[in-house]
């Protein structure tokens, strides 16, 4: 197979298409930043990537809620190609304001492959404000997520302040018989944060912080995978140094980052 | 007929909003409510249908999981209701973005006119509350009448099937745009209508300028155009560009110095040229790094082989003092402008704060126009939005507390981008105009927003200060500006680009003008929010969000259609020429018409007496204290000072890790939890190389001498960078001078001379120091009338002034982010070491200010010894034998041991008796001294000998070592003077001190 093609929304304020191409890159993708309206004017077209990216941001300011704005435009102009694009079978993931989008337009959770209902929300934090830390995250090995394979606990940073994900009881009940939820926040030792504050920093309904389509195909999340792309990302980095040092060890320069190894899954599925 | 969306949440959902106002209410003015609940009201002034407004009900404006909404009011429980609508003419961010979703979903487009407002009501719930409550929660928390108009409703005063009415704050001028001609028969009738049209021309301007419009050729050159006398837009070009905040006439003036201890006078001609400019160009020729400085918007350093990064430094002071929330977010997103204006443009990468406010807990009789604490919440809110909104990294700030601050508080925002070195074979870093160049206008459209800002931020504040210079960034419709004009520039479409903040079109085009020598604009071309404005104010609008970019005609289709991708609105609105004037038209008729050399030359220099009082003669000495028994609570105590105490709530709302390069994080160690000495950034991502950057404020010396001031300021700020990595041989600096008003006047600025020569001190320190640590200026800005008239008990008022503050940030390039160090002690049985002398040094400290002291003994800096000690630290970091890096603060050592032993989480054990010192021999002093130039270093015990042959013949002593059991055990046993001191604190407990008094804010 040739080159895993990567499309990368950029425009209308988003702001973290830069480095989520790069971790795509790093991953061994060959990643392109689109404009919106490049992909709406058919400028550039969908059915050429494998993988469609939904980045960070603040698509349109988030004003009337996030990733409102953004999910009605896509949906109004151009949702038939990207549905089309999912029923191919190909790749979609939406981080952070991303995650916010597509769940807006109703790719997520995609029950009984309805694509198009909203029916869970990414809300205001219940902190009221904005935060940006590392959470532990606890991934789910039953998912049927792509691009979780083979990782467990994890960190990644958070940086929203409308990232509480909420839904009716129901809602909730069957994504997680389903092993849609994906990851979940979690206490530092990986058990899970039952809600608590700052570990699970944005009150999420049973901790839920990203969480897939029942093909596991459509990946939707709060932290950042792109923003663990390097080593010196991590904020305990130059503590686990002077501690490796002290062995001897010098592995952990050519580790790969977990916010990679997401990318990496993705860029392999397709392979 | 308009129509009125109520959106709410659901009622079973956590209103996050409505809660931080119950706290608010509770915590600030102890009203108890028992619950808020929060409505968005978006009011929709256009031609509608039903149907219509049902689609976007439900598929922009209504969340089906979790928001419910109605056309008509929502039957929300409470017992009063406050409604807080924008005034009109304020930006109102949501409601554009509401006119681009409704025409989207729609297919359609607003007539001129059409709009949607954004507002909110607040519906209160609460036992015994009475009007005078909710009027406090309305006036004091929730609006501010500058920009926002609020109601407030009692049960009896609602009609629930009207609810609010329909309120639009629709801007109707009815005026028709006129230019006037202004007289100038004499002196007197200038200066008169100067004052009656708020031009702030300075009085010794007035001769000057009647000079040239009563020259003979000029005369003849103007009657060709139709013109005579000046009209008001040139006077208003004119004031704009003469104005302290653009011209600097400050930094250039003449300073009569005179020493009264020495009785020697002497004069300083010009503080810029001589102490900023005359140092970086030696500086400059000295560094083949400095790529280019001094005459652009930023300054810019190489970064790699390929890539330029640029540094500016602003602040934004009057306007955040009125409106907080609005001062700051136009402050960073408006400093975020001039790395996008540099060069042919720059890329952001980073940005930092600093704000100094009255203490928050501020109780005392004076009235400021915002309470320190609300004002800080409101800064803090602002820089959060607008950094955050625009996709740039927050990772650095500071706040300061202090009373002087009341009168008008800082807001310091800076910036720093990054630019490829060759952009089409062209160097990046230069631009310029020539003639049949086109004027285009990027961006924001022009309103009455901010007309007289920077004249406004040239007075001393007072109760009339108009209001109309107050804004509202948006970052959305920049960050939009921002990648669509970064990529004209990769395409080689620009050939000049600036931005347009103080002065509006008047300055930027009046500056990129001088390039090519002349311009000729078409005012009516100019896109504004609304009708009715004069000429002259369309030329000087501050409105902000926009950029002045020059482009070849071959260009402009190209550009435009980069513009339109981008949705963004791009307007020819003339040409360059080489006429060498300034031509404005509107609508064919010339307007201005003005030479461009006529502000070049013939205006008076500003002139200043500066009377320097040596601290002793001023009374000051050092206040006698015996040595304090219980060290345990002195440093506790110290811990939960307010400038002292963790702020980590302001930290977390700022997103500093976007663009996915974070290195150094401002808050470090195990917990994550206690700052960093500086930051450090990897802006291009597949590069090892890193940014480092620090700030330092240290106004409490210049209660002393502001000289020392300035040098501790500079020394903190490259010990800082030394700390993480940063490299002696590579530091750019940029200076932010914040001075209260230094002319002197008998009855009303009294101490100006002596505010004058603490100037003067400051400067020549900066030069000293600069030239010593070879840091070239790549950028620099003053403010210089930090005075506000504040009402007291009885209403009489006071002059309240700032401490002479500086902010000085640095920045240093990494070669290898891989080296970079953290300040926290990592691995128990590590050797703690402390790093240069400690001296005598408390006055202005944090100790004396614990006990209300200001004392004599301040701080100084020896840049020779000191810099061997810096170079040989970096040696041992580059070595990759340092564990931990902390430099020696406010506070001193022992508060500073206190952070090596929060941010590791782990205890330490260490004697101060062995503490390299030179006349401090008593417990308090050693530990509470600042002496500046000092550090604390841990090392593994393997690396002892490496570490101590490096520093060898240098001062330097190991005190101790980092210890399993978490307690922070300081002693002086090994000096029978110092037994005294026994410190033992549980590292807990010290984390409480430290953050307990905002430990709880979010």
């Amino acid at each position: 197979m040739s080159d895993v093609k990567v499309l990368v929304l950029a425009g209308y304020g988003l702001n973290c298409d830069h480095e989520t191409a790069y971790a795509f890159e790093l991953a061994g993708a060959k990643a392109e930043r689109v404009h919106i309206n490049s992909l709406i004017d058919g400028n550039v077209q969908l059915d050429a990537f494998h993988i469609m990216a939904f980045v960070g941001g603040f698509g349109w300011g988030d004003d009337h809620g996030a990733g409102v704005i953004q999910a009605v435009k896509l949906k109004t102009r151009i949702g038939d190609k990207i549905l089309e694009f999912v029923e191919k079978g190909k790749l979609v993931i939406g981080i952070c304001n991303g995650f916010q989008a597509i769940v807006n337009m109703g790719l997520l959770p995609g029950f009984n492959n309805n694509y198009t209902e909203r029916s869970v929300a990414l809300t205001f934090n219940d902190s009221g404000n904005f935060r940006d830390d590392w959470v532990t995250l606890k991934v789910n090995t039953a998912s049927s997520c792509v691009f979780t394979k083979g990782l467990d606990n994890i960190e990644l940073p958070v940086r929203h302040g409308e990232g509480k994900f909420y839904s009716d009881e129901p809602v909730i009940r069957r994504l997680i018989e389903n092993n849609q939820v994906v990851i979940q926040y979690a206490m530092p030792g990986g058990s899970p944060a039952e809600g608590r504050f700052p570990d699970n920093p944005n009150g999420s309904v049973k901790d839920i912080a990203g969480i897939c389509d029942s093909s596991g195909r459509i990946f939707g999340l709060m932290p950042h995978p792109e923003g663990y792309n390097h080593f010196t990302n991590h904020p305990g980095w130059t503590r686990r140094k002077e501690m490796m040092k002290r062995l001897g060890n010098d592995d952990y320069l050519s580790e790969t980052p977990a916010g990679i190894r997401m990318f990496k899954n993705a860029v392999e599925y397709v392979k | 007929m308009p129509y009125r969306l109520e959106i709410a949440l659901k009622p079973d959902m956590l209103d996050a909003e409505g809660e931080g106002i119950r706290h608010k209410a509770k915590d600030y003015f102890g009203i108890e409510l028992t619950k808020v609940r929060s409505i968005s009201i978006v009011t929709i002034d256009a031609a509608l249908t039903d149907t219509q407004i049902d689609i976007i009900q439900s598929g922009i404006f209504t969340n089906p999981v979790t928001q419910i909404s109605s056309c008509t009011p929502l039957p929300v429980e409470f017992d009063w209701i406050i409604w807080v609508g924008y005034r009109p003419g304020v930006r109102d961010n949501p409601g554009s973005t509401a006119v681009e979703a409704i025409e989207d979903i729609l297919g359609m487009k607003f007539a001129r006119g059409e709009a949607v407002y954004t507002s909110k009501r607040y519906c209160i719930t609460g036992l015994n509350l009475v009007r005078k409550d909710i009027e406090r929660i309305a006036c004091e928390l929730l609006a501010n009448d500058i920009i926002q108009q609020s109601k407030i409703y009692s049960k009896d005063d609602w009609n629930s099937s009207d609810g609010i009415g329909y309120i639009i704050p629709k801007v109707i001028l009815n005026h028709v745009p006129t230019v006037s001609s202004i007289s100038i028969d004499s002196d007197g009738t200038l200066k008169t209508i100067s004052d009656e049209r708020n031009l702030a021309l300075n009085p010794n301007d007035i001769p000057t300028i009647r000079d040239y419009f009563l020259r003979k050729e000029v005369l003849a050159a103007r009657s060709l155009t139709g013109l005579s006398e000046p009209t008001d837009i040139e006077l208003e070009y004119i004031s704009q560009a003469r104005s302290d905040h653009c011209n600097h006439n400050t930094f250039r003036g003449l300073f009569r110095y005179m020493d009264l201890e020495t009785g020697k006078s002497e004069t300083v001609d010009n503080l810029f040229k001589t102490c900023i400019e005359a140092p970086t160009l030696y500086l400059k020729d000295k560094k083949p790094w400095v790529v280019s400085v001094l005459w652009d918007n930023a300054g810019a350093g190489l970064f790699d082989d390929n890539n330029y990064y640029v540094i500016t430094g602003e602040t934004h002071n009057s306007p955040s003092n009125m409106e907080a929330y609005g001062g700051a977010i136009t402050g960073i997103v408006g400093v975020y402008r001039d790395p996008l204006g540099t060069g042919k443009g720059s890329k952001l990468i980073m940005g930092s704060y600093g704000f100094c406010v009255g203490h928050r807990d501020y109780d005392g009789s004076l009235t400021p126009r915002l309470h320190p604490r609300r004002l800080l919440d409101g800064v803090i809110e602002g820089v959060r939005d607008g950094g955050n909104k625009s996709g740039i990294p927050t990772p650095f700030g500071q706040v300061l507390f202090h009373q002087g601050y009341m009168g008008k508080c800082l807001v310091f925002v800076t910036a720093l981008g990054i630019m490829p070195s060759v952009i089409k074979g062209e160097p990046a870093e230069q631009k310029k105009t020539s003639p049949g160049d086109l004027v285009i206008m990027c961006g924001g459209r022009v309103g009455k927003d901010g007309i007289h800002g920077v004249t406004a931020s040239s007075e001393v504040f007072s109760e009339s200060t108009p209001a109309g210079h107050v804004q509202i960034g948006d970052p959305y419709t920049q960050k939009k500006m921002h990648d669509f004009l970064l990529e004209a520039r990769d395409e080689g479409l620009i050939t000049f680009i600036t931005d347009n903040g103080g002065g509006g079109l008047s300055s930027s085009i009046g500056e990129s003008a001088r390039y090519s020598n002349g311009c000729e604009i078409e005012l009516e071309k100019i896109p504004l929010k609304y009708e009715g404005l004069d000429q002259w104010e369309i030329w000087i609008s501050e409105s902000q969000e926009r950029m002045t970019v020059a482009v070849k005609p071959g260009h402009l289709g190209r550009f435009l259609e980069l513009s339109a991708k981008h949705a963004v609105e791009s307007t020819v609105i003339g040409r360059y020429t080489d006429s060498g004037k300034i031509h404005i038209k509107y609508n064919d008729r010339t307007c201005a018409y003005v030479d461009m050399d006529l502000l070049a030359a013939g205006f008076p220099q500003w002139e200043f007496d500066a009377l320097w009082q040596p601290p002793e003669r001023r009374g000051l000495y050092e206040p006698v204290i015996k040595e304090p028994r219980d060290y345990n609570n002195l440093l506790l105590n110290l811990l939960s000072r307010p400038n002292i105490c963790s702020k980590e709530w302001i930290c977390r709302q700022y997103d500093h890790e976007v663009q996915g390069g974070s290195v150094i994080k401002p808050l470090v160690g195990a917990n994550r939890d206690v700052n960093s000495d500086a930051v450090v950034i990897r802006p291009v991502l597949d590069s090892k190389k890193g940014l480092a950057f620090s700030q330092a404020l240290s106004p409490a010396y210049s209660s002393i001498d502001a000289f020392h001031m300035t040098s501790c300021t500079i020394d903190e700020a490259v010990r800082r960078l030394v700390c993480v990595g940063g490299n002696m041989e590579h530091i750019g600096g940029v200076d932010n001078f914040c001075w209260p008003n230094i002319q002197y006047h008998p009855v009303k600025n009294p101490d100006g001379k002596f505010k004058a020569a603490q100037l003067v001190r400051s400067c020549r320190a900066l030069a000293e120091i600069c030239l010593a640590y070879e840091i070239p200026l790549l950028s620099g800005k003053d403010s210089m009338y930090v005075d506000g008239h504040l009402f007291g008990k009885y209403g009489e008022t006071h002059k309240v002034s700032a401490l002479e503050t500086l902010q000085f940030s640095a920045v240093s390039v990494i070669d290898d982010i891989n080296k970079c160090v953290t300040m926290e002690s990592k691995i128990p049985g590590d050797l703690v070491y402390v790093l240069g002398t400690t001296r005598n040094e408390l006055g202005a400290s944090e100790y004396y200010e614990h006990f209300g002291y200001t004392g004599l003994n301040v701080p100084e800096v020896f840049p020779g010894r000191f810099i061997k000690l810096y170079r040989a630290l970096q040696d041992a970091i580059d070595k990759g034998i340092v564990a931990s890096a902390h430099g020696i603060y406010r506070g001193g050592l022992g508060v500073h041991l206190a952070m090596v032993a929060m941010g590791g989480n782990l205890g330490l054990k260490a004697d101060i008796g062995l503490v390299p010192s030179d006349g401090a021999d008593r417990g308090d002093v050693i530990l509470f001294s600042e002496s500046p130039g000092r550090f604390i270093v841990t090392v593994a015990p393997g690396n002892r000998k490496d570490f101590e042959r490096i520093l060898n013949g240098l001062p330097f002593a190991c005190i101790g070592e980092v210890t399993e059991n978490r307690e922070l055990v300081v002693n002086g046993s090994n000096n029978r003077k110092l037994l005294s001191v026994s410190i033992s604190i549980s590292i807990d407990d010290l984390k409480k001190a430290w953050k307990r008094p905002f430990g709880d804010l979010i």
